[in-house]
């Protein structure tokens, strides 16, 4: 099922957008590589649906160019660009059956009606959706609409396949599901896809790299075990996962919660802080322990409960110790 | 009692007397213009007969319609372009056309037709200025025949026609358009494949709408028609206040409605009517 | 004073109109409202007054003022009644819708002398009350059962000077002479005048039009099609002289000389065959004020009212006492002054009572 895609590596060179005088993305420079799945990740007003924007050709660039493997492509028309592109809200032609939705991309380029039949069929059993091909999008579940704007996205083998927040629209269980398939999907056609999310755990499970962006700008670059090993700062340790900041010799250093380690009795000759247990949460495979530390800052702890079999309890005096390697120290910021 | 309410809605019952009111005051002069109609002069369908016997009715009849279907034609065409240019410029150029559309709902049709005469009329400003300068030798017939008409009429409907026509364009997802853009469609096919059938609606109602007015037009007709536009409207009126044949003014008024019953009836085999009266697309 | 005056006729229309179903109810309140007079007053004052005045159903515009000087002073003066006002127009049919509803309000109507002949027979009209009403004062045959003649109207017309200089239209055979006379013509859209012109046009003595042979009256009318317009207002007819769209038209007469004015006499009135019709006052059957309308019919016969109506409208006097004292001023305008009453034919309100309806009928379908 993989396309025999030549294409599909994007440069984003030193890219700003202006808004008036508001610049909502601020100088990015960025390499996306063929095949890979991208996701730029980042709160809302981060600038991430802009630079998609701009890369889709919706949204003209200000400054600095995008290129489709070192060709700029900064003055082609967005319908010029071949790029897929799944839709908030997926934007399917209301009027039309699934077929259509999906045959529109080979029928607007006067494909053969064959031609346009076969491909649909093989994108209908790609999405699994084969027994809803007559049917218009109001008469599907939000799950199997979100398969339809992918497969029309899809249909005419793009290089780059972009997604804006495709899975924002469905429920919580629903959306697990939906990533597994998206991810098998994007396995199997090789398609380069960037996708945009402000939710870090879609981010963390489908994606090759993160873009992790804040107020126009890149925050850090990585794959996601570089970025949840590896923050660079604050804002990128606190985003992604939960972190706690630790002041040493004036320096600040990130500890995520499941790399402490806790024990009850007080005075451990490796012991880094000591405190007391405030509060005990149990969340089945682990349990969460919240300690006022000594020096007066609050420390979350992860523990997995059955290598704790020791009950903790509300003002139980602890010890908190973590191996070097635990502790990444951040740049300001 | 339960047994009623087990049926019935309460709701109707509050409504219940406004009903009866609507239905007295509404469907009485209905069932009255359908009873004069086979009942004055004489008992029967003989005024019915007449549209058979008589040439001059069916041509006062196909005039209308002819006239009605060219002004909801145009009205509809160039209300489309003022609706699709209102919808996707500026929000203060919004705010001028659609003021602009207002104040020419305001002025009386009178005025309207009247300053067409001064603008196209045979010693009109158009013709005079075309005269002077020597482009032609004789005036343009403008006004005074179908012509004339057709141009008041449609002057006259376009802000009907704009109306709905706005209301559809504006619920209208503009992210269907990217999709559609992005997946390689130029800008003419995305109008024909994608924006003109999802405002299909609002081009429904606003032709039964613009249709249905101009089946009622009387003034516009009579003064820039120079007397040689008959329509059914003015015919009725006539027969009701001149010849005091009213039961021909009631068969041509009967034959009217039925007419745009029929039309409705057409429409509602294609479409859900509540969709183009403004209910809910599903 | 005035402004009060103003908002009591307004008022006093609005409970006509309020009673008659026209008005609903809140308007009418907010009306009362506005100008701080309790409702029970304003009806309750209305229908006192209702046996105090006779009711004239006229076309508004300047009759209502010319009416009043001319007749409703005079009336007044002599009766101590007053005189009101409905300027709709008292187009047959809705006389009849008025009469068969049972709420007459109108108690005379300026109307036409074929609406007597029309109406009368089928019981829409009281009988004229000839022991109050002269016969004598109006042309003789135009003193009608249901309907006299107050005055008369001419179907003449005008021509543009400038177009025929030298060698001016004398007559309706001109009016319809296109080649001899080239340029666009205008007549009465209902009918009336554009036959008999017609049919003059084509060779009928004057006194010996009716029966109208319509097939050759519209034979001629649609000879002319392509040239002609066609008004259905005394103002349209007016606007289409003086905005130069025609260079013959078909006029009421006593608009002549205001479009001789108004072009600065680039358009002549010719009153050679115009074709007089007896305009008449009938009486709803039923009429609110009763008997008392035929002294206010009366008072509108005498000379002074026929004059003054002349004066102020242009209408022409229908009571031979008042041919002989016509100003010279008026001489050409009126058709019955003596320049020229011996020029002009007479309608036939018998046979246009009687054929009225299918004639228009006829000759609209002619037209269109």
């Amino acid at each position: 099922m993989a396309e025999p895609n030549q294409t599909g590596s994007l440069q984003v060179r030193n890219v700003s957008k202006l808004f008036g005088t508001f610049k909502a993305v601020n100088d990015i420079s960025l390499d996306i590589r063929k095949g890979e799945f991208l996701t730029l990740l980042g709160p809302s007003g981060s600038g991430k649906t802009t630079l998609l924007m701009m890369i889709a050709g919706f949204l003209d660039i200000s400054e600095g160019d995008i290129a489709l493997d070192e060709a700029s492509i900064a003055n082609v028309p967005a319908e010029k660009r071949n790029f897929g592109m799944v839709f908030q809200g997926y934007a399917l032609f209301p009027h039309m059956t699934v077929r259509d939705n999906i045959g529109y991309a080979l029928s607007v380029r006067k494909r053969p009606a064959a031609e346009i039949t076969a491909r649909v069929d093989e994108m209908l059993e790609l999405v699994q959706l084969q027994e809803f091909a007559d049917r218009k999008p109001a008469q599907l579940s939000g799950g199997q609409q979100q398969r339809v704007a992918l497969a029309r996205a899809l249909c005419f083998a793009p290089p780059v396949l972009l997604l804006d927040e495709p899975l924002g629209a469905l429920d919580k269980k629903l959306r697990v599901e939906v990533q597994e398939q998206l991810k098998d999907i994007h396995r199997r056609v090789g398609t380069t896809f960037i996708y945009v999310t402000h939710d870090q755990e879609e981010a963390l499970s489908m994606s090759d790299r993160i873009v992790i962006m804040r107020d126009g700008a890149i925050e850090q670059v990585g794959t996601p075990k570089e970025l949840y090993e590896r923050p660079i700062n604050q804002f990128t340790a606190g985003f992604l996962g939960k972190s706690n900041f630790i002041q040493h010799n004036g320096k600040t250093f990130a500890l995520r919660p499941e790399k402490i380690d806790l024990r009850a009795s007080a005075s451990h000759p490796d012991a880094r802080l000591s405190g007391t247990v405030r509060s005990v949460t149990y969340f089945g495979s682990m349990q969460r322990v919240i300690v006022d530390a000594s020096d007066g800052t609050e420390i979350e702890v992860d523990i997995d409960v059955w290598r704790n079999s020791e009950t903790l309890r509300e003002g139980d005096a602890v010890d908190l110790l973590w191996t070097d390697d635990a502790a990444v120290e951040l740049q300001m910021g | 009692m339960p047994a009623l309410t087990r049926h019935i809605h309460p709701g109707w019952l509050i409504i219940a007397p406004l009903l009866v009111l609507v239905m007295a005051l509404y469907l009485g002069p209905i069932l009255n213009i359908l009873w004069l109609s086979v009942t004055d002069p004489e008992p029967g369908f003989g005024n019915y007969a007449k549209l058979g016997e008589s040439d001059a009715l069916i041509r006062i009849v196909w005039t209308t319609v002819r006239i009605c279907i060219i002004t909801t034609l145009f009205s509809v065409t160039l209300g489309y372009s003022i609706a699709y240019a209102m919808v996707h410029c500026h929000q203060r150029q919004k705010n001028y056309m659609l003021t602009l559309l207002l104040v020419s709902f305001w002025i009386s049709i009178l005025v309207r037709t009247f300053s067409w005469l001064m603008l196209l009329g045979r010693k009109g400003l158009v013709n005079v200025t075309l005269e002077d300068i020597g482009l032609i030798a004789e005036p343009i017939a403008f006004m005074r025949n179908e012509l004339g008409v057709l141009i008041g009429m449609i002057h006259y409907m376009i802000p009907y026609a704009v109306l709905p026509l706005l209301v559809s364009m504006q619920s209208l997802d503009m992210r269907v358009m990217d999709a559609s853009r992005n997946l390689g469609a130029s800008g003419s096919q995305t109008f024909w494949r994608i924006y003109l059938p999802l405002t299909t609606p609002g081009i429904v109602a606003s032709t039964l709408l613009v249709f249905i007015l101009s089946l009622g037009f009387y003034v516009t007709p009579a003064v820039l028609g120079g007397g040689k536009v008959l329509m059914v409207a003015e015919y009725i009126s006539v027969q009701l206040l001149v010849t005091l044949k009213w039961g021909t003014a009631a068969m041509l008024a009967a034959i009217m409605l039925m007419g745009v019953l029929a039309m409705l009836w057409v429409m509602s085999r294609f479409m859900k009517l509540s969709t183009v009266f403004g209910g809910a697309a599903r | 004073m005035h402004d009060k005056q103003f908002m009591k006729e307004t008022l006093q229309d609005s409970a006509h109109a309020y009673k008659e179903g026209r008005m609903d109810r809140r308007t009418f309140l907010a009306l009362c409202g506005a100008s701080g007079v309790a409702l029970n007053a304003v009806l309750a004052g209305d229908a006192e007054a209702a046996a105090d005045h006779v009711v004239m159903w006229n076309w508004g515009g300047q009759s209502e003022e010319c009416h009043g000087s001319a007749i409703g002073d005079a009336f007044t003066a002599s009766t101590g009644k007053g005189l009101k006002f409905d300027t709709s127009g008292p187009l047959e049919g809705k006389i009849k819708e008025m009469v068969d509803s049972g709420n007459v309000t109108a108690d005379v109507a300026d109307a036409d002398l074929f609406n007597a002949v029309s109406l009368g027979p089928t019981g829409h009209l009281e009988p004229i009350d000839y022991s109050v009403v002269s016969k004598d004062k109006t042309l003789p045959g135009y003193a009608l059962e249901h309907g006299v003649s107050v005055i008369l109207y001419g179907y003449a017309f005008v021509y543009d000077t400038e177009a025929y200089g030298d060698n001016p239209p004398q007559n309706w055979a001109d009016f319809f002479d296109t080649a001899k006379f080239p340029g666009m013509r205008s007549l009465y859209k209902w009918a009336n005048g554009s036959l008999e012109a017609a049919l003059m046009a084509d060779g009928v003595a004057g006194d010996a039009l009716y029966p109208l042979d319509m097939d050759r009256a519209l034979a001629k009318i649609t000879s002319i099609k392509d040239n002609s317009l066609y008004w259905g207002s005394g103002s349209e007819a007016h606007s289409m002289v003086v905005n130069g769209e025609v260079s013959m038209g078909m006029v009421w007469q006593n608009r002549g000389r205001n479009i001789e004015n108004d072009t600065d006499g680039r358009y002549k009135l010719v009153n050679n065959q115009a074709l007089a019709m007896p305009g008449a006052y009938i009486v709803p059957k039923g009429n609110p004020a009763g008997a008392a309308v035929m002294q206010f019919i009366a008072t509108a016969q005498e000379v002074p009212a026929q004059l003054a109506l002349l004066d102020c409208l242009g209408m022409t006097p229908s009571n031979p006492a008042a041919f002989g004292q016509i100003p010279d001023d008026q001489q050409d305008y009126a058709i019955t002054s003596a320049k020229n009453i011996d020029k002009i034919v007479y309608n036939d309100p018998d046979w246009w009572g009687k054929n009225g309806g299918d004639a228009v009928n006829a000759f609209l379908e002619a037209i269109s």
